[in-house]
């Protein structure tokens, strides 16, 4: 089978959710990805990335209960899959044995 | 914290994150928002708070948080089951091309036919709906009841009317008379026998005709002043920058100066007032003053006020008329007047399609018979609806080899809706197809259409945004039609019957049958009204009209009695060898009234010489022809025809006397009468018609086969006696046949009619033969093996259509019969509609039927039975 590629975008903020750790939804997600990156990030592209994530099988999601600070919508919360995870290792290696291929010139 | 105190975010901004978001996503998003909001109004503030949401939910217009409806089924979804629809139908239209072309064709040329119609039908609603004032323009017309009570509908109305209604009545804010007639024009130093407009001044500020160059409101206001359209500016001096030269026009065998103050565009093809050369009335008014009332001979227009109701001033006018008028009317009961006159007005709007106040005279122009809209409109839904019915009738039969198709889509577990949105897939695919056939056809048509119609349409027109309407909905339409009975039978099969291949029809048939008949009697019909048009057309054309009109050449002098110029040009012509003879006539035809023994008689009045009778081989039955011997002859004879004789109840006509002849209020002796001929044309009865010596127009016997050498002599010696005026001619028997050229459309337009019907209702014929005899060929092999000839196993196939066909032609003449009738009724002169026309008819459409259905049954006749056979 064809692999399922993964974006850059979508590879941090898959990485985000494992960093979080059940505490993982949209807004949470958004303001931990400015704070670790420092990049300005909009609310509507993270939805869109988890979105897609959880199409391709890299993340499951289940409904939060009722929260006050939200008007009394609940969150949903996502994890890593399986998939998601072996994806983010296969990703790791890659880069590993690249960095490691790279000749000292110094 | 209390929710009442919690700041809100904008109303609207969650409404519309509301409105556009799918509804799983939601919750989660819309919580994540009021979160970060509630957080920002603590940290910034309010109003930089609701910013940043009403920002934050524009940016959530993406694809993925659009409202979608959730398929019901995972796969395949709908667009994959479409393009397998449109596969299916693309490979089932390349295996049976004969189908194709049939549905295709048929349904291209009732497609172009009905587009060509939407045309025709929007430039005739179109007419004179681009002046800015349409809705508050009338033109004034006259009920005028005659000393008979007969009462007649006129157009046309009087110098004396407009100017009178304006200056009583307020509501009338202006008006404007036209009237036209030919004149001589010269123009650069050249002669032109020219149809002029004369109008007054507010024409162009009534009417929304736009000038190049000039003032609307003060073009026509000097009253030597002329309006010349860029085409006539640039015929006669070959530029459009005209403004200041000079045109001179023949007024009374004298030449008055016009300075050109004003250019106009070209008149577009709908509008109903028509000029290249535009004059200002009041040259007419003041030259020749008429303060009459009763004479009717010019339009007149009128504006009102855009508040004022048309029907409310209508009562006005006679008001008016009766007060302004009294002396006159007084005067004329004295006289023996015993009509009456009620004036109406008439919407602008109406004009082009109004057939009882037709007056078309004074620059107005191309009426036309709302029935002629109807009666074309008629023939191409005819000819399209042939075209659904073999796309039917065909899908329908054809569909028996489709059923194993529908039984395994069912059984894969295709749902009923899913097939009729197949069928119905299909049929919009063949009339996309037809549709863009029929664009192309429909410019190819446009030229032959526009001599038709009597149009000037072109393509682009087409491209008008309700007519691309109209044709869109036109397609959907069709397809509609054509496919919707066979969606519904074909969704309709039961799977196990189709697979085990013991489906057949038996209720269809008596659709299929009785469509076929429909059709063919559309055809038929046609056919039978094609017969009669012609055979009347060539009994108008061939009928001995009385008097003999070949060679015989007409050539044109000019108003008024030319007898001195006449007999210099028999002088002259006596010479040349290649004529034969020559008379003289006034031209057109005059009516006027006469007394005979205190009996008043309506007659035609002609002023002929002694060599009239003799040049077009009329008869004298009894008395005298006029002669130079006689020099009376001028002064007090006339001759009358037979039916004069026969309305003035004489028995011994001649030396009986009429009195006040043309209004010379003397009595004219008979002295000869002459057989009737017909000199109207033969959608009238021969009136009474009286002679009197005079001349006007030329009549030139020319001698046979030299033709072009006499008709140069004539010209040459034209130019040598009447430098000034452009020389015209026409041949008598071409003017003859201009008499009946409304008729000669009809004839090619159900001609064309019939010619189509007839091929679409052919090709549906062929194919249904072509898919009885597949079905029949197994039959066929049997029946040859136990000995049937070819003869009769064509017979076998044929007899069933042709029944068919026959059932449709005996349906079709009582509609033939009675619609031929009706028209045959419009003529004086008429061919009877005798047994032979429809016989004729009958075999016709039998043949070509048979002709049809005979190509497949005899080729089905001619297999060899071992070949149909061996594959059992």
């Amino acid at each position: 089978m064809k692999r399922t590629y993964l974006g850059e975008f979508e590879e941090v903020v898959l990485l985000i959710v494992a960093v979080l750790n059940n505490q993982a939804y949209g807004l949470a997600i958004t303001e931990e990805l400015e704070k670790q990156t420092g990049r300005s990030v909009s609310l509507s592209a993270v939805h869109a990335a988890l979105q897609r994530l959880e199409e391709k099988g890299f993340v499951n999601s289940r409904m939060g209960g009722a929260t006050q600070e939200r008007g009394g919508r609940r969150k949903r919360f996502f994890t890593v899959s399986v998939a998601g995870n072996r994806a983010l290792q296969e990703i790791q290696e890659v880069r590993m044995h690249l960095w490691g291929m790279i000749p000292k010139t110094s | 914290m209390n929710t009442s105190v919690q700041p809100q975010p904008p109303k609207w901004a969650d409404q519309l994150l509301e409105w556009f978001c799918a509804p799983q996503l939601l919750e989660e998003i819309q919580g994540d928002l009021y979160e970060r909001y509630y957080k920002q109004v603590q940290e910034k503030g309010k109003p930089a708070a609701d910013k940043a949401y009403i920002y934050c939910v524009l940016s959530f217009i993406r694809p993925f948080t659009l409202k979608r409806n959730p398929p019901p089924y995972p796969s395949p979804n709908f667009t994959d089951m479409f393009r397998n629809y449109l596969t299916i139908a693309f490979r089932n239209m390349k295996r049976n091309k004969v189908f194709s072309f049939i549905h295709v064709a048929g349904l291209s040329v009732g497609l172009a036919c009905c587009m060509l119609i939407f045309l025709y039908t929007k430039d005739e609603v179109s007419f004179d709906r681009f002046h800015e004032k349409k809705n508050h323009i009338f033109r004034i017309g006259v009920n005028n009841r005659n000393n008979e009570g007969e009462v007649h509908k006129i157009g046309s109305t009087n110098m004396i009317v407009g100017p009178s209604f304006k200056e009583e009545i307020p509501e009338i804010e202006t008006y404007v008379r036209m009237s036209s007639g030919m004149y001589i024009v010269k123009a650069n130093n050249a002669f032109f026998n020219q149809e002029i407009v004369w109008v007054d001044p507010d024409f162009f500020s009534v009417f929304s005709f736009p000038l190049v160059e000039g003032n609307p409101a003060n073009v026509l206001s000097h009253i030597n002043s002329v309006v010349i359209t860029e085409e006539m500016a640039y015929n006669y001096f070959g530029t459009t920058k005209v403004l200041g030269k000079t045109i001179e026009l023949e007024m009374r065998d004298q030449f008055e100066l016009f300075t050109i103050s004003g250019v106009a565009k070209n008149t577009p093809q709908n509008s109903s007032i028509q000029f290249s050369l535009v004059f200002p009335y009041q040259y007419l008014a003041q030259k020749f003053p008429d303060p009459e009332w009763l004479g009717f001979y010019i339009n007149t227009f009128i504006v009102l006020h855009p508040q004022a109701d048309y029907r409310k001033v209508i009562p006005k006018l006679d008001q008016v008329y009766l007060s302004k008028a009294s002396d006159e009317i007084k005067r004329a009961q004295q006289q023996g007047y015993k009509g009456s006159i009620h004036f109406m007005l008439q919407p602008l709007l109406e004009i082009h399609l109004d057939t009882e106040y037709g007056d078309i005279r004074n620059g107005l122009q191309n009426d036309s018979d709302p029935i002629y809209s109807y009666i074309l409109s008629g023939i191409a839904i005819f000819i399209l609806l042939m075209a659904c019915i073999n796309f039917i009738n065909l899908t329908t039969a054809h569909s028996l080899k489709r059923s194993k198709e529908i039984g395994i889509r069912k059984v894969v577990g295709g749902n009923r809706q899913q097939l009729i949105y197949q069928f119905l897939s299909e049929s919009f695919w063949y009339s996309f197809i037809a549709f863009v056939l029929a664009i192309l056809l429909v410019n190819l048509a446009m030229p032959l259409f526009n001599e038709l119609a009597n149009k000037r349409l072109s393509f682009t027109y087409l491209f008008d945004f309700s007519l691309v309407a109209a044709y869109i909905g036109l397609f959907l339409l069709t397809s509609l039609i054509a496919g919707f009975y066979p969606a519904f039978v074909l969704s309709g099969f039961k799977p196990v019957q189709t697979l085990y291949k013991r489906y057949s029809f038996n209720g269809k048939n008596f659709l299929t049958r009785t469509l076929v008949v429909v059709q063919f009697s559309l055809a038929a019909f046609l056919i039978m009204i094609t017969i009669v048009v012609y055979s009347q057309f060539d009994f108008l054309t061939n009928k001995d009209l009385g008097y003999n009109d070949e060679r015989l050449v007409r050539v044109h002098l000019g108003r008024g009695d030319h007898r001195e110029l006449i007999d210099l040009f028999k002088n002259e012509l006596a010479k040349e060898a290649s004529i034969e003879r020559v008379a003289t006539k006034d031209g057109g035809q005059n009516f006027t009234l006469g007394k005979v023994n205190d009996k008043e008689i309506y007659f035609a009045f002609s002023r002929i010489d002694e060599n009239f009778l003799p040049t077009l081989q009329i008869p004298l039955v009894k008395g005298r022809n006029f002669s130079k011997d006689f020099p009376g002859d001028g002064e007090n004879s006339i001759m009358v025809n037979e039916s004069f004789v026969k309305e003035a109840g004489w028995k011994d006509p001649i030396g009986k006397t009429v009195f006040n002849v043309n209004g010379n209020e003397k009595n004219m002796t008979v002295i000869g009468v002459v057989k009737d001929y017909h000199f109207l044309s033969l959608k009238e009865k021969i009136q009474p018609q009286l002679f009197r010596t005079g001349s006007g127009e030329l009549w030139i016997k020319v001698k046979p086969d030299q033709i072009p050498y006499a008709l140069q002599t004539i010209e040459k010696i034209y130019r040598k006696l009447v430098p000034f005026r452009p020389y015209e001619y026409a041949f008598m028997d071409e003017v003859n046949r201009k008499n009946y050229e409304a008729e000669e459309k009809w004839k090619q337009i159900i001609t064309a009619a019939a010619i189509l019907s007839i091929f679409v209702s052919c090709i549906g014929l062929f194919g249904l033969t072509m898919l009885s005899t597949e079905r029949r060929t197994k039959e066929i092999g049997i029946r040859k093996v136990f000995g049937a000839s070819s003869g009769q196993i064509a017979t076998l196939l044929s007899t069933q259509f042709l029944k068919m066909v026959l059932l449709s032609f005996i349906l079709a003449i009582p509609a033939a019969w009675y619609i031929s009738h009706s028209w045959l009724e419009n003529f004086a002169y008429q061919i009877d509609v005798s047994w032979w026309i429809f016989t004729l008819a009958g075999i016709l459409v039998l043949l070509i039927a048979l002709f049809t259905v005979s190509f497949q049954a005899i080729k089905a006749s001619l297999i060899d039975p071992a070949k149909s056979l061996r594959n059992e």
